[in-house]
């Protein structure tokens, strides 16, 4: 059997860190299958292991016991078949917005490079900030930024730590639209993990949910909803509902958590 | 709060830092008159001023200025490119840091002046104590500031870094020294003005041309104004070699200013 281009598969996958000389286990036994061309949002609450399992996919994080492959193979690094869109927006300040979009493009021309970076400045809406500095832009835009900058490198497998945690409710859902856009038109696989349950029903094909301590998978929702996707029709008012439900039987303190 | 509030503000801070010396100036001035000192101990800064013109005027004083400015750059580029080079070395290699680190640290203990009758013995008298004598000096600041610089580069952007591949030369150089330059450069600053200091040291010791000499001839001629115009001249190039640097830090590092930054 070959596999796809732009499949992630985590195979019984556990991580621990060492905290005060102690292994601390953070992620338990995850089984998990990331079609090629899928979009597949993780959410859970807070520290449940979202950005480790994402580090781990993106090969920052190589110590781990059982499996992490991509297209079948087991991932060693960080490569450029898988782009990033850290949580913190991690743009470089001494570079400017348009040389921070063209940071993985090093090896193209000039003047593609300019293309390049026009065309993906233009579709996070920051079209005029090409010669800005980090400093200038507000956390949205420097988020957009970050997007931006992922997409430009085109890679197989987009990786999103919660990119429109810091939008306006607005250019959230212009954003939301975007990236189905791009998804739809790009063919790339995307995997984001969001604490947004409107935003993950909105986008994806699965959402993914996990629980805390250690971060175990507690459930994969399947949406078979047709796009564009009505926020306010039953059915995916059904699948909020579904989801939602898991998170208040997680705890008897359900005002804990901040999803 | 209004752009020209902030304005007067600053124009008056910068009123009250000239009282001062101003006040000196007139104590200085009238010192001799009111018999407070000689004026053969403390010359007047209006004689001062003359025996500035003349030295300026009779080729003197720049000549000496020009012969210790070379000393400054040379010496100034020697230790401050190897503690350049040092520092990024032991940045980038916690082997090397741990192997050369401990040794730097201990040979900064030696006072820069017992260095003199040292390179003496061994250079004789000529140029190269004196340059050496300097680089030491630009050597220190270089080196500690580039290396806490390169080690203070976040994970953040070597992770970033690794993600799009970035190594060897590219990383160096797109990654790595621009994220320690503000470092780097405050290396460069305080090298360039101990070099500056240090020029002066050296050219007491025995020497034949430079404003130490100068001003050790003027000691020895009992020309106090001689003497007193090379700390004036001393100071002076002092202020304008910071001046020029911390213009071009400002011109480096626009991208550091934030919005807050921004208003004044
Ligand atoms: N390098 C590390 N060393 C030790 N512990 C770590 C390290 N990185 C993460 N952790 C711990 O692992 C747990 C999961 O962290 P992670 O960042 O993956 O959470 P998360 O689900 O992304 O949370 P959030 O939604 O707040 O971003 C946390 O308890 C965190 O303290
Ligand atoms: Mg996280």
């Amino acid at each position: 059997m070959s596999i796809e281009k732009g499949t992630l598969e985590i195979k019984a996958l556990s991580k621990s860190f060492i905290v005060d000389g102690n292994p601390l286990q953070i992620l338990n036994n995850i089984n998990i299958v990331f079609p090629a061309g899928a979009f597949i949002s993780i959410v859970g609450s807070s520290g449940c292991g979202k950005t480790t399992l994402l580090r781990i996919m993106l090969g920052l994080e190589t110590q781990y016991e059982g499996d992490a492959l991509i297209d079948g193979e087991k991932i060693v690094g960080p490569g450029l078949n898988r782009g990033i869109v850290f949580q913190d927006h991690r743009l470089l300040p001494w570079l400017t917005v348009g040389e921070n979009v063209a940071f993985g493009l090093e090896k193209l021309k000039r003047k593609e490079k300019k293309l390049i970076v026009d065309e993906h400045l233009k579709l996070v809406g920051l079209s005029g900030f090409v010669s800005a500095y980090p400093s200038q832009l507000s956390g949205g835009m420097a988020q957009r930024v970050a997007i931006a900058r992922a997409l430009a490198s085109k890679p197989e497998i987009l990786l999103m730590d919660e990119p429109l945690g810091a939008l306006d409710a607005l250019t959230r859902m212009y954003m939301q639209k975007e990236l189905e856009r791009i998804w739809l038109f790009e063919k790339i696989s995307m995997i984001m993990v969001t604490h947004d349950v409107e935003e993950a029903i909105y986008l994806s094909d699965k959402v993914v949910i996990m629980s805390s301590r250690p971060g175990i998978i507690k459930k994969i929702i399947d949406v078979p909803l047709p796009r564009p996707r009505d926020r306010a029709s039953s059915a995916f008012m059904q699948i909020k509902a579904e989801i939602l439900k898991e998170f208040h039987l997680e705890t008897e303190y359900p005002f804990a958590y901040a999803i | 709060m209004s752009k020209s509030f902030i304005k007067h503000f600053q124009w008056k801070d910068k009123l009250l830092a000239l009282i001062v010396p101003l006040l000196l100036l007139i104590l200085w001035q009238s010192a001799g008159p009111l018999q407070l000192v000689s004026e053969l101990i403390l010359t007047p800064p209006l004689t001062l001023f003359h025996t500035l013109a003349d030295l300026v005027g009779s080729g003197e004083l720049t000549d000496n200025i020009i012969v210790s400015l070379q000393r400054v750059v040379i010496g100034f580029l020697v230790g401050a490119s190897s503690g350049f080079i040092l520092g990024i070395v032991m940045g980038l290699s916690p082997f090397l840091k741990r192997t050369l680190l401990p040794l730097v640290k201990s040979v900064q203990q030696v006072p820069e002046y017992a260095w003199m009758p040292l390179l003496i013995i061994l250079f004789s008298v000529g140029e190269l104590p004196k340059i050496i004598f300097i680089a030491i000096g630009a050597f220190y600041p270089m080196v500690f500031n580039t290396f806490q610089g390169i080690s203070g580069v976040p994970k953040n952007y070597h992770e970033l870094a690794n993600v799009y591949n970035y190594k060897n030369y590219r990383y160096l150089t797109k990654v790595i020294i621009p994220g320690a330059l503000p470092s780097i450069f405050t290396g460069i600053r305080l090298s360039l003005g101990l070099s500056w200091m240090f020029v002066v040291g050296a050219e007491l010791f025995g020497c034949d041309s430079g404003i130490g000499y100068m001003m050790i001839w003027g000691r020895q001629m009992f020309q106090i104004d001689l003497v007193m115009s090379g700390l004036v001249v001393i100071g002076a190039i002092g202020f304008v070699l910071n001046f020029i640097l911390e213009i071009i830090e400002k011109r480096l590092f626009s991208w550091r200013r934030s919005f807050e930054g921004g208003i004044a």
